[in-house]
């Protein structure tokens, strides 16, 4: 293999010719009439982009991403419902799964009164990169061939998305502009706290479960009922699918909303 | 998606406790330190197994340290003493074990109550924010004891408390939002 040695003055020199020639070459080309190709950048031109429509995050945009991580929920109880994710023990929580999609399904339509009544537009279906990012990816992993804890894994599934709804509540308490939306915002959100701590005493119940303790064997956070004092903000953990030949279960982290997953004004279901 | 109002929702408003919001938060704080109290006195009263009494334990230091925080923002503002009539309001009906549970739920879903109205009228975002994390905080603690020892959904989720909260003088003088979400 040779090697090509340059002196720094035959590099300059070299990048020096290369603009030279190719600022010539466009020039030639727009001459010759030749049609400006947008996918090949030159120099001398900039390829035409396409702008986002202004995004602002107010108030409305707040309510319309949880309305739309309620429909989440929505969705997501359904699906256990319709597709009898629920087996064995687990069927026994029918009765409180219908109650939690019901109790969503009147916060998103509560969330919804407050964004018209800002003049915003309702949104009233699933936020989409929370389900492209989070959920469906969980969905795969419960319903794969081989997972035997489907049922377990459902719920465990309904429990993170309950945290990630609280949280979502509790973020957004200092962006709202007013007192009157931030205390209505935790009036839905104390709601999925609630719903929360039903679904972490079926996955991990009794007295002993209910603050924060570690599995002695992965030496990682078992769920618990009361994570801790205040309310946290942090990703949300879940651990879920067929294991490993280890033993070892998928984890997923979710988090809320960020400016890649709010639903701006422009964006329609 | 960088420019600040794209990270800054219209009208941001203040970040530390106005006047209006100080009175609030004293009386909240006075309010935990007297639940701490109360979670103490249910647990010298007794009738609780060793892992009921750990989580009672948990619950009563949360309510400390909700106190504390709360103090922390009010500076040499903050009261630290309890409020004396939720105290005593209380205190005779933890008669032990399952008895004081269903008062101490009460308490929890009145605290989760009164928070969530002291949250309508507080203009600061500082004391928002930790007035929500809290509110959180006692929505757990009065959920639980609706799923232990046995779960009742009803008793778990639901919350027909009445508020605490006193009026700051500033929501009296400048309301003009009814809350729109019902409880």
């Amino acid at each position: 293999m040779s090697e090509l040695h340059l002196s720094r003055r035959q590099l300059l020199r070299m990048s020096g010719i290369s603009i030279a020639g190719s600022l010539a070459l466009a020039a030639c080309s727009k001459q010759a009439d030749i049609e400006q190709s947008s996918n090949i950048a030159s120099a001398g031109t900039v390829p035409p982009t396409s702008a986002l429509p202004p995004a602002e995050v107010n108030d409305v945009v707040l309510l319309r991403t949880a309305a739309s991580i309620e429909y989440n929920a929505i969705d997501t109880y359904e699906l256990a419902l319709s597709a009898g994710l629920l087996t064995g023990d687990y069927a026994q929580l029918a009765d409180a799964v219908k109650r939690f999609r019901d109790d969503h399904q009147r916060h998103a339509e509560a969330v919804n009164k407050l964004t018209v009544s800002l003049g915003g537009k309702p949104f009233t279906c699933a936020n989409d990169r929370i389900n492209s990012t989070y959920i469906e990816p969980a969905i795969a992993l419960i319903t794969a061939d081989g997972n035997p804890d489907a049922a377990l894994d459902t719920v465990a599934l309904a429990h993170a998305l309950e945290n990630l709804a609280a949280q979502t509540y509790q973020g957004v308490v200092g962006l709202l502009s007013s007192p009157a939306l931030r205390a209505d915002a935790m009036r839905i959100g104390q709601d999925e706290s609630r719903h929360a701590v039903v679904l972490a005493q079926v996955l991990n119940p009794g007295y002993a479960s209910v603050g924060p303790t570690v599995n002695a064997t992965t030496g990682r956070p078992n769920i618990a009922t009361v994570p801790s004092a205040f309310g946290a903000l942090g990703s949300v953990s879940l651990t879920i699918g067929a294991p490993s030949p280890e033993g070892v279960k998928t984890n997923l982290i979710l988090e809320t909303p960020s400016l890649n997953s709010l639903v701006y004004e422009y964006v329609s279901c | 998606m960088t420019r600040e109002t794209q990270r800054r929702p219209q009208g941001a408003s203040l970040s530390r406790p106005t006047p209006g919001d100080i009175a609030l938060l004293v009386f909240a704080q006075s309010a935990e330190l007297a639940v701490h109290d109360l979670y103490t006195a249910a647990l010298n009263r007794g009738g609780y197994g060793d892992d009921e009494a750990a989580m009672v334990a948990m619950f009563g230091e949360h309510h400390l340290a909700y106190a504390q925080s709360i103090g922390g923002l009010l500076g040499a503002k903050a009261p630290n003493t309890r409020n004396e009539d939720l105290y005593r309001q209380f205190v005779g009906s933890l008669t032990g074990g399952a008895a004081s549970n269903r008062m101490l739920q009460t308490l929890e879903n009145t605290l989760a109550t009164t928070h969530t109205d002291l949250l309508s009228q507080l203009e600061g975002t500082e004391g928002a924010n930790l007035i929500a994390s809290i509110i959180t905080g006692e929505a757990r603690h009065g959920a639980t004891f609706g799923t232990l020892p046995t779960l009742s959904l009803s008793s778990a989720l639901d919350n027909s408390t009445l508020s605490l909260a006193p009026k700051s003088p500033a929501a009296t003088k400048t309301s003009t939002t009814e809350t729109t979400v019902s409880q």
